[in-house]
């Protein structure tokens, strides 16, 4: 019974390392030392001598030195001045899959071509998924009896599927009935890649909409209108304005963060000009800002005018009669800030362009060349840290603590003069 | 006290602790290692977990082992405290909580009478006015596993609300095994009666969970841990999202408790079975969004209510595809 016993401390051994999908799963390529052709149990070893097969194959093309770690990076090297793009990856595996006939080293090239997609841009592009599963061997690694069912078929080539299938639900790509037929082609229907593609349908699906507040994956480039889109994620009122007050210099300067010409954009509802209308005098209004909002994978930065809340005994209670049986509120005093009158986003962070915000606001508000308004131009509690090399916008990072009393009346005069 | 420890030993027999260490020292308030995937390493340091660190210091035993972790703030301490006098406080005040306990529960559950609780429809779980209320959260971060993010929890602006800030950063530990990494997550410390007991939240009238936020825009992701005291699931888990809108307002997050999915070591199980409330353990909040960069949540209060409208009872079928074996 030895064969038996050496059979099972094989799968224990594969399934140690992490055969199965439902156990954590490396995206580390194990390397197979020297790529062998997979030979089913049913081929005749005939076959695989490579010297003698029936097809002529055009010459290998001469391989550079081998590391053992990449066995297949040349075919993704290219001319300098080439460009990394859909065309180009497709070429490579296409290379790979002319000049291979028997697929050596197929798991190691899918393992390469998944790490090389972000760099050619095509990480969310269903065809080319859909392309590197179909470098695999059809009908080689279906399970044909029932041994093959109970053990492991194919661990390697299995955990190499489940790996493409990972890298397409970590960037949420949905697989489609093109996908689901290579996967039957390949392992069969009982396989881990084809459980993994059914989770996949099905908690995709559950969980497509579930965002309230969708932002779709494509962000505009435009600075401009991707201020615009972020002003109107942020305010719940649907009614409020988007005003442009200054848009950013020509495209021929190239520069769209000019220091001298940023844009600004602000946002107002009708409710808060109001507000804004009724506003006392006597108390001032704040610029607080900049604080980080983020889309999807890109952060930008916004600033607020916001006055303090009113003390305790000007505050208008709003008892609210409570029926007997239902007590839906909570017994907690919910933390009240003062009310936001406007948001604004601009291409820079300095007073100087936040003033011409307030300019801009005062069209539509005469009622504020009456209010003081005070620039607090630092970041909030903490919330902005020093910026990383992803962000978009950095945040001006000399004034750290907070600028003193700028009185819009003084500014309003030296401009007119 | 000999005695109280030889039982609460006992108890934690059943359980495989990873640190037999951890075991002995029953006092401790900080303790993640039973709960925390992470728990292999420190937890990330956080201005209410030295605090609470502090506090507890004075209530080992002699013939107990010290922690590690505790020794970083034990120099400061010595000159403070002393240690027998620190001890009988704290044995009085785990005696007191033991009566208090005694006469609550002839009053009525939590000691609050009966018709109250019944009635009550909202109930406020945690709030975040002062510092002792931060000290019932622990923040990890995948520095724990080698990574390099990081996390901090402080309270907010006139001590009215929580900030839980920090860099998320996704490169991934160099330690040969993990090829992604990028987390940050924020948990409850489990509720201990007197003598460290553990003790559970029952909600089983509520049926909605209500948090009032204020996010920077990136999701997060809510987890809810169930009392494990019996059987042993300390890597089960149910979890749902919870997506900030960003801006200045504040925003009001309401997740039935319906809508939680159950998942194991970290991957949704196939199995599903819906949350059942009355065995709460912990609550924690996560973000794994893979995008590098800066982050912020400001937390006002986390609360539990009824939604007379909400009659979902569960919100995910099984199928028999993925799991033939309850549709034989």
């Amino acid at each position: 019974m030895s064969w038996a016993q050496g059979i099972l401390l094989a799968r224990g051994l594969s399934r140690g390392w992490g055969g199965i999908c439902s156990t954590a799963l490396t995206g580390v390529p194990f390397s197979q030392g020297p790529p062998q052709a997979p030979r089913g149990l049913h081929c005749s070893t005939a076959a695989h001598n490579p010297d003698s097969s029936l097809v002529p194959r055009p010459p290998e093309p001469p391989r550079g030195p081998v590391k053992a770690l990449a066995p297949h990076v040349e075919l993704f090297r290219q001319a300098p001045d080439g460009v990394r793009d859909k065309a180009s990856f497709v070429q490579a595996v296409q290379n790979f899959t002319q000049y291979n006939v028997h697929k050596r080293g197929h798991v190691d090239f899918i393992y390469l071509a998944l790490r090389k997609m972000r760099e050619y841009g095509v990480e969310r592009d269903l065809a080319v998924y859909n392309l590197l599963l179909d470098i695999f061997p059809k009908e080689v690694f279906r399970p044909r009896n029932i041994f093959h069912s109970i053990f492991l078929h194919y661990p390697r080539q299995q955990e190499c599927g489940i790996a493409v299938l990972e890298q397409m639900e970590n960037h949420g790509v949905m697989p489609n009935k093109e996908t689901e037929f290579l996967l039957i082609q390949i392992f069969g229907r009982k396989s881990h890649p084809m459980l993994k593609f059914v989770r996949m349908k099905l908690w995709f699906t559950r969980f497509k909409n579930i965002d309230p507040f969708p932002i779709s994956r494509d962000l505009p480039q435009d600075p401009v209108d991707l201020a615009s889109l972020a002003l109107r994620h942020m305010e719940p009122d649907l009614s409020a304005r988007v005003t442009v007050y200054q848009m950013p210099l020509s495209k021929d300067s190239r520069d769209a963060t000019d220091p001298t010409e940023p844009h600004i954009i602000g946002i107002q509802s009708p409710d808060q000009q109001a507000a804004l209308a009724h506003h006392d005098p006597a108390r001032p209004i704040f610029v607080e800002g900049p604080f980080s909002l983020w889309l999807r994978d890109k952060c930008v930065y916004y600033h607020i005018l916001r006055a303090d809340l009113l003390p305790p005994e000007e505050r208008l209670d709003l008892a609210y009669g409570r029926s007997s049986w239902d007590d839906y509120e909570f017994n907690i005093n919910e933390v009240e800030e003062g009310p936001v009158f406007a948001i604004c986003m601009a291409g820079a962070h300095d007073q100087a362009t936040l003033a011409k915000w307030i300019q801009g606001l005062q069209e539509t508000n005469p009622a504020l060349d009456r209010i003081p308004v005070v620039f607090r131009l630092s970041g909030s509690s903490g919330e902005l840290l020093a910026s990383s090399s992803g962000l978009e916008e950095p945040p001006l990072t000399p004034p750290e603590g907070q600028e003193e009393e700028e009185n819009n009346q003084q500014r309003q005069q030296q401009s007119q003069s | 006290m000999a005695l109280v420890h030889k039982l609460l030993n006992g108890t934690y027999i059943l359980r495989k602790c990873l640190k037999p260490s951890v075991a002995s020292c029953p006092f401790l308030g900080t303790r993640s290692a039973d709960y925390c995937s992470s728990s292999l390493e420190k937890p990330a340091a956080a201005p209410g977990k030295a605090s609470s660190q502090r506090k507890t210091e004075g209530n080992l035993e002699g013939h107990h082992q010290r922690e590690v972790a505790l020794d970083i703030t034990s120099p400061e301490d010595k000159p403070e405290v002393s240690f027998d006098k620190a001890i009988k406080e704290e044995i009085k005040d785990h005696f007191r909580r033991l009566k208090n306990d005694i006469v609550n529960h002839w009053i009525g559950p939590e000691g609050r009478p009966l018709h109250e609780v019944l009635m009550e429809q909202a109930k406020v779980v945690w709030q975040f006015r002062g510092k002792e209320d931060l000290d019932k959260w622990i923040v990890t971060s995948d520095k724990a596993i080698g990574g390099r993010s990081e996390v901090f929890l402080k309270m907010g602006k006139s001590n009215r609300s929580a900030l839980l800030y920090g860099t998320l950063s996704s490169e991934a530990p160099q330690d040969g095994e993990s090829d992604r990494s990028g987390y940050c997550a924020m948990i409850s410390k489990i509720p201990r009666g007197p003598f460290e007991r553990k003790t559970f939240y029952d909600w089983s009238q509520f049926n909605t969970l209500y948090l009032r936020v204020r996010g920077d825009g990136r999701p997060w992701m809510v987890n809810i841990r169930e009392d494990m005291d019996i059987i042993q699931r300390k890597d089960q888990m149910y979890s749902y999202f919870m997506f900030t809108r960003g801006g200045p307002y504040w925003q009001e997050v309401k997740i039935p408790f319906s809508k939680f999915f159950f998942s194991n070591r970290g991957r949704i199980r196939d199995a599903q079975y819906q949350l059942l409330l009355d065995k709460i353990s912990s609550i924690g909040f996560t973000l794994a969004d893979k995008v590098d960069g800066p982050f912020f949540l400001e937390i006002d209060f986390i609360g539990v209510f009824t939604d007379p409208a909400h009659t979902e009872e569960f919100a995910y079928e099984n199928s028999p595809e993925l799991s033939p074996r309850l549709f034989k």
